[in-house]
């Protein structure tokens, strides 16, 4: 598929003929397109009543200045706006006072409405699949009047949501939106190319791209960016524009897979299975010596148990004479309910866990006494808990899919948790977001100890 | 709550539904809450005692509850008297009790207190230092939630 803004760079002609093609037999969205300021753009063409040439407009005292006037069109009386003037951009230089004007009748639900464009161009018939979504990057041009953005033929169109510019046009008479200054010459010259080349040069525009990137990863995962992982996130960014433009794909994030794409580096080493040897190594060197006789240790968001299993291996190795507590939560039910009851492949558990296996009617699994340090509760992090103070919290990438707030509060419940000796482990690309409550403990995997 | 107990609590509250109602039951969406809940008007409760601590509430409409004491009983009801009120703390018993032989057999040990019931308007129970697990049941005659919170004794 072709794309909105990554494509404009490139040149894709070849490409565009045979999407032509294969576009042309799934036409369903035919738009009217015209000129602004010597770019493209569109608009329904179910919204469209005529196409007009239109002159003697009645000048309306104390109007908008994008308010041309009204004109009367054989006997209805209807109201002209200047798009150019509306949207910021230059009016060609004869002046908008001119005698004969191109413009598009439009239909809207409620009234009938004109608006003034440079010239009219051709009607394009166009699949609706191939509408990009508005983009951040559109800046000066509010983003509410946009429909989308679609490609045809080398060009890019942005079409118009012809709704909500009628409703620009009351909201704007009842006084409740802001205005440029109130001369009817208002022209923000300046302004146009700059919004022109936002549109047109997306490296350019950066940091919009990367903010659409971290909406999208909240909607289609419920990822939170924050700086608990931005360093992460930025990183990632650059690495995936590159790695997009280098196979011609679309940088923005389309669809949930798209954001699993995305966040596929995310995850913590050896996320859904047994934690390897070297991993099981490092995570034990962090434990310290604390006393007593019991140690507490809370795994949050748990899933399927795998982690909760290699960290209960790690804890009895370590502290060989004390009692092992460990809390396992999820609030995923179906992955949790089959982690009280584990079954595996005995080749695939590493050696540091073999100890602890037998094999029973059902297949492989841990034994019985090994499995009783763990309670796997199916739990929301976010409701209150019961737990006693904890010697380690292992919570790795859970707190990304938490929003802010809840990422803060969530943590606060840990330092408040956590033994004075305690250690907090998070994901591999996760840090806690107050830096001044929590010491990283050196030489350890993401790892840390209260300050 | 631990895993291990929501699988008899569910099989439990299935199959004694379905016995003594003699009709269709459908098990909603199991799910977690925290907050304090309002009681539908009609509410039987059974304490957990033992390994853990708890209690099992069942909560129903006055109407559901009268529909299901008239199945019960086989004979058509229509207030909630001392027949109604028995019928429903038994059918809470009987829940409770199936659902902790299950768990004795898995190794757990609970004992459960003789079943309470509550009747009134714009009721509430809170318990909020417990999460509470909350198992819907659709029947014929109604809904009956089925709000499980256990805690370990720590």
């Amino acid at each position: 598929m072709s794309s909105a803004a990554g494509s404009l760079v490139l040149d894709r002609a070849e490409q565009e003929q045979k999407e032509g093609a294969e576009r042309s037999t799934l036409v369903d969205f035919k738009m009217v397109t015209f000129s602004l300021g010597g770019k493209d753009y569109g608009i329904d063409i179910m919204k469209v009543k005529e196409i007009a040439k239109f002159s003697n407009f009645t000048y309306v005292p104390n109007s908008y200045p994008y308010v041309r006037g009204v004109y009367n069109l054989r006997g209805d009386i209807i109201s002209i706006l200047d798009l150019r003037i509306l949207f910021h951009l230059p009016v060609p230089k004869d002046g908008p006072l001119t005698n004969t004007e191109n413009g598009l009748i439009l239909r809207l639900e409620e009234n009938v409405l004109g608006v003034v464009v440079d010239s009219i161009d051709k009607v394009i018939g166009i699949s609706s699949k191939d509408i990009q979504p508005p983009h951040p990057i559109f800046g000066d041009i509010n983003i509410k009047y946009i429909q989308g953005v679609v490609e045809n033929g080398g060009r890019l169109y942005i079409i118009l949501n012809a709704e909500s510019i009628c409703a620009r046009e009351e909201g704007a008479r009842k006084g409740d939106l802001p205005l440029p200054p109130g001369d009817p010459g208002y022209q923000h010259e300046e302004a146009a190319p700059a919004a022109a080349g936002y549109v047109q040069s997306p490296a350019g525009g950066a940091e919009p791209e990367r903010d659409f990137i971290r909406d999208t990863l909240k909607t289609f995962r419920g990822f939170y960016v924050t700086p608990l992982n931005e360093e992460w996130f930025l990183r990632r960014f650059s690495e995936w524009k590159d790695l997009r433009q280098r196979e011609g794909a679309d940088i923005q994030l389309k669809a949930v897979e798209d954001a699993e794409t995305y966040l596929s580096n995310f995850y913590s080493a050896d996320t859904g299975r047994f934690w390897n040897e070297n991993l099981a190594v490092q995570y034990s060197r962090v434990l310290g010596e604390s006393g007593g006789k019991i140690v507490n240790a809370w795994n949050v968001g748990c899933g399927r148990g795998y982690e909760s299993y290699s960290l209960a291996a790690i804890l009895s190795k370590k502290y060989s004479n004390r009692i092992i507590k460990l809390w396992a939560n999820d609030n995923d039910l179906i992955a949790i309910s089959t982690a009280a009851n584990l079954l595996f492949n005995e080749a695939d558990i590493p050696e540091y866990l073999k100890l602890y296996v037998v094999t029973g009617k059902n297949g492989t699994g841990f034994q019985t006494d090994f499995k009783n340090k763990i309670f796997f509760e199916y739990h929301d992090a976010m409701h209150s808990n019961t737990l006693p103070d904890l010697d380690i919290i292992v919570a790795r990438d859970m707190l990304s899919f938490l929003s802010p707030e809840n990422q803060r509060k969530l943590l606060t419940g840990f330092y408040e948790k956590l033994k004075p000796t305690g250690v907090l482990v998070l994901g591999d690309n996760e840090r806690p977001l107050d830096s001044s409550h929590w010491e990283p403990i050196q030489n350890a995997r993401s790892s840390y100890k209260k300050s | 709550m631990r895993v291990e107990y929501i699988n008899p609590f569910v099989e439990a509250s299935y199959n004694i539904l379905k016995e003594v109602l003699g009709s269709e039951v459908v098990r909603g969406e199991l799910y977690l809450k925290s907050t304090s809940t309002p009681v539908l008007g009609v509410a039987a409760l059974v304490g957990l005692a033992g390994d853990v601590e708890g209690r099992v509430l069942f909560d129903m409409t006055k109407e559901t509850a009268i529909g299901i004491a008239s199945l019960m009983n086989g004979e058509n009801l229509t207030t909630m008297d001392d027949l109604a009120k028995a019928t429903i703390q038994e059918l809470a018993n009987m829940i409770t009790a199936q659902a902790v032989t299950k768990l004795h057999d898995l190794g757990f040990k609970f004992d459960l207190t003789p079943p309470a019931l509550f009747t009134g308007e714009n009721m509430e129970v809170s318990s909020s230092s417990v999460e509470a697990l909350i198992v819907p049941m659709k029947l014929s005659c109604g809904k009956i939630e089925i709000n499980v919170a256990i805690r370990e004794r720590n």
